[in-house]
């Protein structure tokens, strides 16, 4: 088998320990010892309130942790039995794996996938430790319905704040439902659950080490259940809290990981999109996603700043991957006072398939590409602040949904561009 | 004086004749040369294209930015470039060879200095042309970083990258050609700009986001002071 010439042997032994299981639930570690604790009581309380005859296990992948977190999941003792009296039937398996000395999302994604498929296991969920509120009840909304109701890839939905993950509303989301047809929001999530099937589906393919796929592989793991053509659903989960200030991807760090993802995705995938029309909504449980209101975030005008200082110092760049109209547009709203500013939503989902044409043709290096998005993603940002300062959330859940349509109708231009390649 | 005017003429004509045998011969011997020549360069050009298909070179000088440049000079694809180039000098290298066969008092020795420095100007070219590539890829990648940050003259500091690439190419071509060794000699005092370049590449390939991290950390805060972006996911 492929995963024995990556799996370590003592990993092997612990999982071969375990036996066949029918769930199991995963969480990467990177020094994680003050969270895990509490992500690993919820997985139990998880099994012992929803899953008490099945075989289960707790499967933790460290990146090279120095704060002893496998350790810690191992000797926690999971509050055992405190699942309004309901105790598990079956052991609650724990296992460890160090995959490496440092963190890496496609090594330790690889090593789930291949753990499930060992073990056999029906369906899997991902869970992150800095998801400080994770509920029990999370867990059991991921796994049913691919363990009970046969779903192949079930994506989480959240209660978010409405400035918050406007990455994913505003491009990651529209653009990827608009290319592979499916309304799925959270395709970039850190909850996710999987089936047995669609593991051994990606285990299979040989694209673990791509470098734009190595940073976000849960994302081409959900892409590639889509193109499968795989049952996909979300389930609704809770609230989404930001992570503390420091901890999570910033800006240029979350564009470089999402968008060179999504960018090659659309590459190995471009048999399968091409020729889809529209999109379809997924099957939901539990009730639907919400935003919520929020203060207004600090410092706007910087961004502005940002975007225009960014088109200004690209100008050199920019025109290799923009057409000429496209180019001026952006120079000319980059002219603009930062109270009048606008950025049209049609420009907005014009460039974006620019950006993905060229980053197709590699007019330049294709890291540098999505960089160069950068500054625009901020002027696009600039524009949601000045545009929804006083919006409910269901206008922007609106506004959200005509940014979806537009982007659904410029499709033939991000074909007739991606086509265009001599 | 008739007679003499007449074995003049003949021994002239004899002459003639003689020096037509011995050139003829040497002629079509450098035409032969010449022919195998162009044979053997068809035959490398097509083997080269061939392997520089294989292995895919378009597309890591798509990457690296180098098939631009080539466009903005108006010259094809790496792959031909490369194969076209590998194609002439084979030629030339023949018709050289082939010149010297005809055995012309004087123009031997300047074959064979052009011969001897012919792959000097081949290396010279090609690390003119890596220099090039190389400052194109990693100015941009400054200025991406640059830029993104926030830091306050990221075209001053692609372009002042770029400057020293160039420096140290065009110092190490003239070296290889042997033209102005004092010039390449002055350039030496340079030594400690191309040692921060070795270590600025090692550590750009080799630590390629700590390096982003610590320019965005370190510069770019400078100008943000503290902008407070929403998180994006």
């Amino acid at each position: 088998m492929a995963e024995d010439t990556f799996l370590g042997d003592d990993f092997l032994r612990q999982l071969m320990s375990v036996g066949e299981v029918d769930l199991l639930v995963a969480i990467p570690t990177f020094n994680n010892a003050e969270t895990v604790g509490q992500t690993i009581q919820a997985i139990e309380e998880s099994y012992q309130q929803n899953f008490i005859r099945d075989r289960v296990v707790i499967l933790n992948v460290d990146g090279g942790s120095t704060d002893k977190t496998p350790e810690i999941v191992c000797q926690s003792d999971g509050h055992r039995g405190t699942g309004r009296g309901i105790t598990s039937l079956r052991t609650v398996h724990r296992v460890t794996s160090k995959y490496a000395e440092s963190p890496s999302p496609a090594k330790a994604l690889r090593t789930v996938v291949a753990a499930a498929d060992l073990l056999r296991a029906k369906a899997g969920a991902v869970v992150s430790p800095n998801t400080v509120n994770l509920e029990a009840s999370w867990i059991a909304n991921l796994l049913r319905p691919a363990y009970r109701q046969d779903f192949d890839y079930v994506a989480p939905l959240y209660v978010r704040n409405k400035y918050q993950g406007l990455l994913a509303r505003n491009l990651l989301y529209p653009m990827a439902r608009a290319v592979f047809g499916r309304q799925i929001r959270e395709v970039y999530s850190d909850e996710w659950a999987f089936s047995g099937r669609l593991a051994a589906e990606c285990l299979a393919q040989n694209i673990w080490n791509d470098e734009a796929i190595r940073a976000r592989p849960e994302a081409w793991m959900a892409i590639t259940g889509i193109r499968s053509n795989m049952k996909c659903c979300q389930s609704f989960l809770g609230p989404k809290v930001a992570p503390a200030p420091g901890t999570g991807p910033d800006i240029v760090e979350a564009v470089r990981q999402t968008i060179g993802n999504l960018f090659r995705c659309l590459e190995i995938y471009q048999d399968d999109w091409l020729a889809i029309d529209g999109s379809q909504a997924v099957p939901t449980f539990g009730p639907d996603h919400e935003i919520t209101s929020a203060p207004k975030p600090a410092g706007q005008e910087k961004v502005f700043d940002l975007f225009r200082s960014g088109v200004d110092g690209l100008k050199s760049v920019l025109p290799s991957i923009l057409g000429p109209d496209t180019y001026t547009k952006i120079q000319d709203i980059a002219s603009l006072e930062p109270a009048k500013f606008r950025f049209p939503m049609e420009l907005w989902v014009t460039t974006l398939y620019e950006f993905a044409a060229a980053y197709h043709r590699t007019v330049i290096a294709r890291d540098h590409i999505v960089q160069a998005l950068v500054p625009i993603y901020r002027g696009s940002l600039y524009s949601f602040f000045l545009e929804h300062a006083d919006s409910s959330p269901d206008q922007i859940e609106v506004d959200s949904e005509i940014l979806c349509g537009e982007f659904e109708r410029q499709k033939p231009y991000l074909v007739e561009r991606w086509k265009a390649k001599s | 004086m008739k007679d003499m005017i007449v074995q003049g003429l003949q021994q002239a004509y004899q002459n003639m004749v003689r020096m037509l045998a011995e050139f003829l011969p040497r002629l079509v011997v450098m035409l032969v040369i010449i022919l195998v020549g162009v044979l053997v360069a068809y035959g490398l050009k097509y083997l080269l294209r061939a392997l520089l298909h294989l292995t895919k070179l378009d597309r890591l000088s798509e990457e690296a930015g180098a098939s631009r440049m080539l466009r903005m000079a108006a010259l094809p694809s790496m792959t031909e470039v490369l194969s076209r180039s590998v194609f002439w000098i084979t030629v030339l290298g023949f018709v050289l060879i082939g010149i010297s066969v005809l055995g012309v008092a004087g123009l031997q020795d300047q074959i064979s200095r052009l011969l001897l420095l012919l792959p000097e100007i081949v290396v010279a070219i090609v690390i003119l042309f890596l220099g090039l590539v190389i400052a194109n890829f990693l100015s941009r990648a400054a200025l991406l970083a640059a830029v993104n940050a926030g830091y306050a003259s990221p075209t001053l500091l692609s372009w002042s990258i770029r400057f020293v690439i160039w420096i140290l190419a065009i110092s190490m071509a003239l070296e290889e050609l042997g033209v102005a060794r004092q010039t390449v000699i002055a350039a030496f005092s340079i030594v400690f700009g191309a040692l921060m370049l070795g270590l600025a590449i090692a550590f750009g390939l080799g630590g390629k986001d700590l390096a982003r991290h610590f320019l965005e950390r370190n510069l770019g805060d400078r100008k943000r002071g503290g902008t407070d972006e929403p998180q994006p996911l």
